[in-house]
């Protein structure tokens, strides 16, 4: 059963909708609390995908957990009219409590970025923004230190959430599995949106996380594959290592499913499209592999074999991903083109990265989805390119064996004609964003 | 009786009023359709056709009825189905999994038909047939003409003709439809996600051949319609029999697959356009011939000429049937499709001509109200100084488009006004509140007219049993409900005011009443509203009327301006700002009359840019039946809005829901045309679209 079943049926708390069922819409959003060290950190997740499973020994708060009374939220939201058929309305509010709760320094623009999860067919959202406005000023200079004191005291979440860590610390916290036999569920993201229907009698397994999400070891980077992509973007090693790390995610999936969905799921799953398995291939990395009676290592450009068929045996998980952690010198560039700038899956994603000595390059990896039956490494593409110097007509001979590598079809997310123009047209984006002034020419 | 006070004289009338139901729906606590439950309630699901054609040959409900929990089963709902995802049986179970699970053993024998989903084709004398048995998948030709349209080609100095295409659009209310059946003997009692609880209850009663003063229908809260819920639908009726056969109440909610497939969209267009002018801008003729499906449903034709006057012109439409779902009524049905087509060959004739579009429209457009109203959205958008700046790859255009509405009030809507004798009111009146705001102009109008705070007032909506209002669609519920609120109140309060002069043994007018006062003319007591209303100790007053002349019209004007920026990397649009310049009459809520434009133009936005139902035409399947990938706009993709209410509330109330979904299309695709230099005729403009055009113009030129 999914939490979001679970409270609108069996405890009857209706504040939290349904609109989707696939992670979509929002309207569907819980925080989940859950200790760390010593205090409860909030979450927003979509409770249609979450498996009651993944719920046990954490908080969980609906918008009727919420503060009602002189709630600044919710005066701010009446006042600008931001609920119209309000459907959407407990979602929204939530996702921003969650921003409430987490956020370092109270901005209304990340606010408003918090709510890529949510989806309003009524308002046009500017009322949902000025009220968002709203709330982020007046709170902004009442949010100190300790959040959910202050947020206690502004009325947005009432008194008990004080006692959350003491009453998380005095429950057992539930134990992930080992050997997995039957569904393993990581995030769930995936799972639920696929087989909802057979996981709701099906048993479950839950793959446990590791220490740390990401750490690296003699030069080489490892993730946890139970790491979330939020765990992604919140590494301050990986932060350091990637600028753009924060924009790069922001262009996957939204807040909520970011918060749940792993890496080791987002391989598995194995979409042609798979964010992640576009930004790894391009990272060369490796797969470490776990199974019943032996551990393996496979790369994993190695992993994809065809369309959502890949190189794992039954019973075998993946429990870390490694990369060389690049260097100073190396380059690296995301590109996703997708209808809507957030919340959707790519058309065409390609990643690259680039290790230029002496004017030439001396390494690199070029990695393109949407264009393949699996998340595809550029293997001849980057083989020509290397040693080669930057220049636009070296470029532009790399996207003509580029078209040749490729496959794409025809599908709801564009033609295939137009798939094999936007990628030639993302490889010359990679060039253009990490050598502006060498490839000046192809600009104009 | 009393028409409007000018809006500066009222307190809630014509003026920001946040709604009287805010804190319900913020805390969670609003009941929608959705989370109506009872005890023993059952769960129903309907099976579905998987052929976009067949024969139900037979149905099998055996090893469904055996499943325990399983309490009722309707099988063979029809002979044949014309669509993937047309009903073929339902079940009733203790879950909504177990429903599920009692669908899946439901045999159907189905005999597959031929079908048809692509409108061309269907056109065809020799194509499959949507509905066995018809002679022809299209209906007749409609044909209208005025003036003489050769004469009109031949006076012209420039002439156009171009073929445009518009997709469909899903209207995706956020709640899903759905009801709740509870029998009590032999009356019906359901919860419905309905935009009319009126004619749910009325078409029920037909197809349950019941009484109505049986049934009853309820709409408290509701999320969202956008004119695919007028009902009853055939979700409704199955309900109610379900709920007969077990006994108990069923609550039956369709998921957003189902949404998507079965419950309405607005038809597709083709229009195939010929304008011509002479060289100073001055039309001289218009022809359009065009087709457009509904699915198995109609509806597809479009109002034409649109907006601009034209001498000599001669319209043909034909609708075509295909299989798909039927087509509801969907803000402005029609209108939009003509828009789209109109302003994006005006833009094209501008080009031909050397002509600023602006210019153009203002020759041709014969409404003073849209004459001025361009003049204020061209000064807001910065018309004069739009040049094309090129950041890198990225391009800017700008472009204007237009719309007309009518939107008039129901003459037979009555509402009914109950004072008490502890000074308490509520209004009841059956209309009901899709998301607009209606609950709230209710208990605004009567605060108004009874010169009450609005929180002494209860407004009563959302009940079939109250009196009769129409649905909430075609943008008739405010100019319908406020003149029959405001006149009952004002019947309500005259009669108090005879009770106190009755009291106080003086003339009825010798009592006056202002600002919850009673007093009495040559007299120095005063009597407040509670001391009158105490009067009625052992009573009430309630006071029935109906809407009545010079509160509210008809016909309203507006143009909207847009400004992208193309990037021709990508392909893809972005929204930088949205100018609209709207009439409606008396403003009743100007907090939430914004937001009825502001929502309708991301409704454009996305009708423009991402929505559209597609069909497989291998299998007849819709590929993108999900949110995943029918995508409707989120709040990043949402540019600058600038709306404007071009004043004129000497008119009284005219209706707001559709005009502002009108003009966008036009001006956004005349604007993605002013970025890249070329036309795109077909909606959405995808990415995909924008950056084959561009490749295509760019090998054209070398
Ligand atoms: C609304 C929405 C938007 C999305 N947007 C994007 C997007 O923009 N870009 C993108 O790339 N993806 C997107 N996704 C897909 C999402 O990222 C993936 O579903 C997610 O990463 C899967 O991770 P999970 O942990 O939730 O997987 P789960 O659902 O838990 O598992 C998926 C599969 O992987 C298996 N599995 C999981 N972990 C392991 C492991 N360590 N070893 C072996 N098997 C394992 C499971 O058994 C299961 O078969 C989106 C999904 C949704 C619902
Ligand atoms: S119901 Fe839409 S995201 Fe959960
Ligand atoms: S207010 Fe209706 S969906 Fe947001």
């Amino acid at each position: 059963m999914v939490l979001l079943d679970y409270l609108r049926t069996i405890r009857r708390l209706t504040g939290t909708k349904e609109g989707c069922r696939e992670g979509d819409c929002g309207a569907c959003a819980v925080l989940i609390g859950e200790l760390k060290n010593d205090a409860v950190a909030y979450k927003v997740v979509n409770s249609c995908l979450l498996p009651m499973g993944l719920a046990a020994g954490k908080h969980i708060v609906t918008i009727e957990g919420l503060t009602a009374d002189a709630n600044p939220i919710h005066r701010a939201f009446i006042d600008e009219h931001a609920s119209q058929c309000g459907f959407c309305t407990p979602g929204m509010i939530i996702a921003l409590t969650a921003y409430l709760l987490s956020a370092v320094k109270i901005k209304a623009e990340e606010a408003i970025d918090a709510l890529d999860g949510n989806i309003c067919r009524c308002t046009g959202y500017l009322s949902i923004k000025r009220a968002v406005a709203a709330v982020c000023a007046d709170l902004s200079p009442k949010l100190d230190s300790n959040r959910i004191d202050d947020l206690v005291k502004a009325a947005v979440i009432p008194e008990y959430f004080k006692t959350m860590p003491k009453q998380l610390r005095s429950i057992r916290q539930p134990r992930g599995d080992q050997h997995p036999t039957d569904a393993l569920i990581a995030g769930g993201t995936d799972l639920f949106v696929q087989q909802a229907e057979t996981l709701e009698t099906a048993e479950l397994y839950f793959l446990e996380k590791m220490q740390h999400p990401v750490w690296e070891e003699d030069g080489v980077c490892f993730l946890d594959a139970a790491a979330t992509i939020a765990d992604l973007k919140e590494s301050e090693f990986l932060q350091e290592l990637f600028p753009r790390l924060g924009e790069m995610i922001s262009l996957i999936s939204s807040t909520p499913i970011r918060n749940k969905a792993t890496v080791g799921g987002n391989l598995v799953n194995a979409s042609p499209i798979g964010d992640l398995s576009i930004l790894l291939l391009a990272l060369d990395a490796s797969l470490h592999l776990s199974g019943h009676v032996q551990e393996r290592c496979i790369k994993l450009r190695e992993f994809f074999v065809e369309y959502k068929k890949i190189n794992l045996a039954a019973h075998e998980i993946i429990k870390s991903i490694s990369f060389k952690t690049p260097d100073e010198s190396v380059l690296f560039n995301f590109e996703k083109v997708s209808k809507r700038r957030h919340l959707d899956i790519a058309g065409v994603n390609s990643a690259l990265l680039l290790r230029p000595e002496d004017g030439l390059i001396k390494e690199i990896h070029i990695s393109a989805g949407g264009v393949a039956p699996i998340p595809l490494y550029l293997a001849q593409t980057s083989v020509f390119l290397t040693d080669k110097k930057v220049e636009p007509n070296t470029v532009m001979k790399a996207v003509q064996i580029a078209e040749s590598e490729i496959s794409p079809i025809s599908d709801v997310r564009g033609s295939a004609e137009y798939k094999r123009a936007l990628l030639g047209r993302l490889l010359q984006a990679h060039f253009i964003a990490l050598f502006p002034d060498l490839m000046r020419e192809v600009i104009v | 009786m009393a028409g409007w006070k000018s809006p500066e004289q009222m307190t809630y009338v014509g003026k920001e009023v946040t709604r009287v139901d805010g804190a319900e729906k913020v805390s969670g606590r609003a009941k929608y359709t959705h989370d109506v439950y009872f005890p023993r309630m059952l769960y129903a699901r309907i099976l579905r056709s998987p052929h976009p054609h067949a024969q139900v040959i037979s149905v099998d409900t055996t090893r469904a009825e055996a499943l325990t929990g399983v309490k009722a089963v309707l099988g063979k709902l029809r002979d044949e189905v014309n669509y993937v995802g047309d009903e073929v049986a339902a079940v009733a179970a203790v879950t909504e999994f177990k429903a599920a699970e009692a669908l899946s053993l439901i045999k159907v024998e189905y005999k597959v038909l031929p079908f048809v989903v692509r409108e061309s084709e269907a056109m065809r004398d020799s194509a499959a047939r949507v509905f066995s048995g018809r002679e022809k998948n299209v209906g007749d030709w409609e044909e209208e003409h005025e003036g003489d349209v050769e004469r009109g080609f031949a006076e012209a100095e420039v002439i156009i003709e171009r073929t445009f295409h518009m997709n469909v659009q899903v209207h995706t209310p956020f709640e899903t439809h759905g009801c709740v059946a509870k029998w009590e003997g032999d009356e019906l009692y359901m919860w419905d996600s309905t935009q009319g609880v009126h004619g749910t209850r009325s078409g029920l009663a037909q197809h349950l051949q019941m009484p109505e003063n049986k049934i009853h229908i309820y709409t408290h809260h509701m999320g969202g319609g956008f004119g695919s819920k007028f009902g009853p639908k055939s979700y409704n009726a199955v309900c109610a029999q379900l709920a007969r056969i077990a006994n108990v109440p069923v609550k039956l909610l369709l998921d957003r697959e189902e949404e998507l497939l079965a419950t309405g969209n607005r038809p597709s267009s083709f229009q195939t356009i010929k304008i011509g002018a002479r060289k100073d801008g001055t039309l001289t003729a218009f022809q359009l011939e065009s087709y457009g499906s509904g699915g198995v449903g109609g509806g597809a034709g479009v109002p034409a000429p649109y907006i601009y006057y034209f001498p000599n012109w001669s319209v043909r439409h034909r609708d075509v049937y295909i299989n798909a779902g039927a087509a509801a009524p969907m803000r402005a049905p029609g209108h939009p499709q003509a828009a789209f087509a109109m302003d994006s060959i005006m833009d094209e004739l501008a080009a031909a001509l050397g002509m600023d579009p602006l210019d153009l429209r203002l020759k041709n457009d014969r409404n003073s109200t849209r004459q001025q109203e361009y003049v204020i959205g061209a000064e807001k958008i910065g018309w004069t100084n739009r040049h094309k700046s090129r950041v890198g790859h990225k391009v800017r255009g700008f472009g204007m488009g237009a719309g007309q509405w009518g939107g008039g009030g129901e003459r037979s809507t009555k509402a009914m006004v109950n004072i008490y004798a502890d000074g308490s009111v509520d209004v009841r009146i059956g209309t009901q509140d899709i998301g607009v705001g209606t609950r709230t102009i209710v208990a605004a109008v009567a605060a108004e007219e009874l010169e009450l705070d609005l929180a002494d007032i209860k407004p009563k909506i959302g009940e079939s049993d109250f009196p009769w209002a129409p649905a909430s669609g075609g943008s008739v519920t405010a100019p319908s409900v406020t003149p029959a609120v405001k006149r009952a109140a004002e019947k309500a309060k005259n009669k108090l005011k005879s009770i106190v002069a009755e009291k106080m043994g003086v003339a009825e007018d010798a009592v006056s009443y202002a600002g919850k006062i009673f007093s009495i003319s040559g007299r120095a007591e005063n009597i407040s509203w509670q001391e009158a209303c105490r009067f009625l100790e052992g009573s009430s007053i309630s006071e029935l009327e109906t809407w009545g002349e010079g509160l509210s019209s008809w016909g309203t004007a507006g143009t909207q301006f847009a400004e992208v920026e193309v990037d021709i990397e990508t392909g893809r649009v972005r929204l930088v700002k949205m100018v609209a310049v709207q009439d409606c009459g008396l403003v009743v809520n100007t907090l939430t009359a914004r937001n009825q434009v502001n929502g309708a133009m991301i409704g454009e936005i996305g009708y423009a840019l991402y929505e559209n139902r597609l069909l497989d035409v291998e299998t007849g399947i819709m590929p993108n039946a999900d949110l995943e990938n029918y995508k409707i706009p989120g709040a990043l993709e949402m540019p600058d809005f600038d709306v404007t209410f071009f004043d004129q509330h000497e008119r009284g109330v005219i209706g707001l829901g559709e005009p502002p979904a009108i003009p966008g299309m036009g001006a956004i695709a005349n604007a993605v045309a002013d970025a890249i230099g070329v036309r795109i005729t077909e909606l959405p403009i995808t990415p995909d679209k924008v950056l084959m055009a561009i490749e295509k113009a760019k090998e054209g030129k070398a």
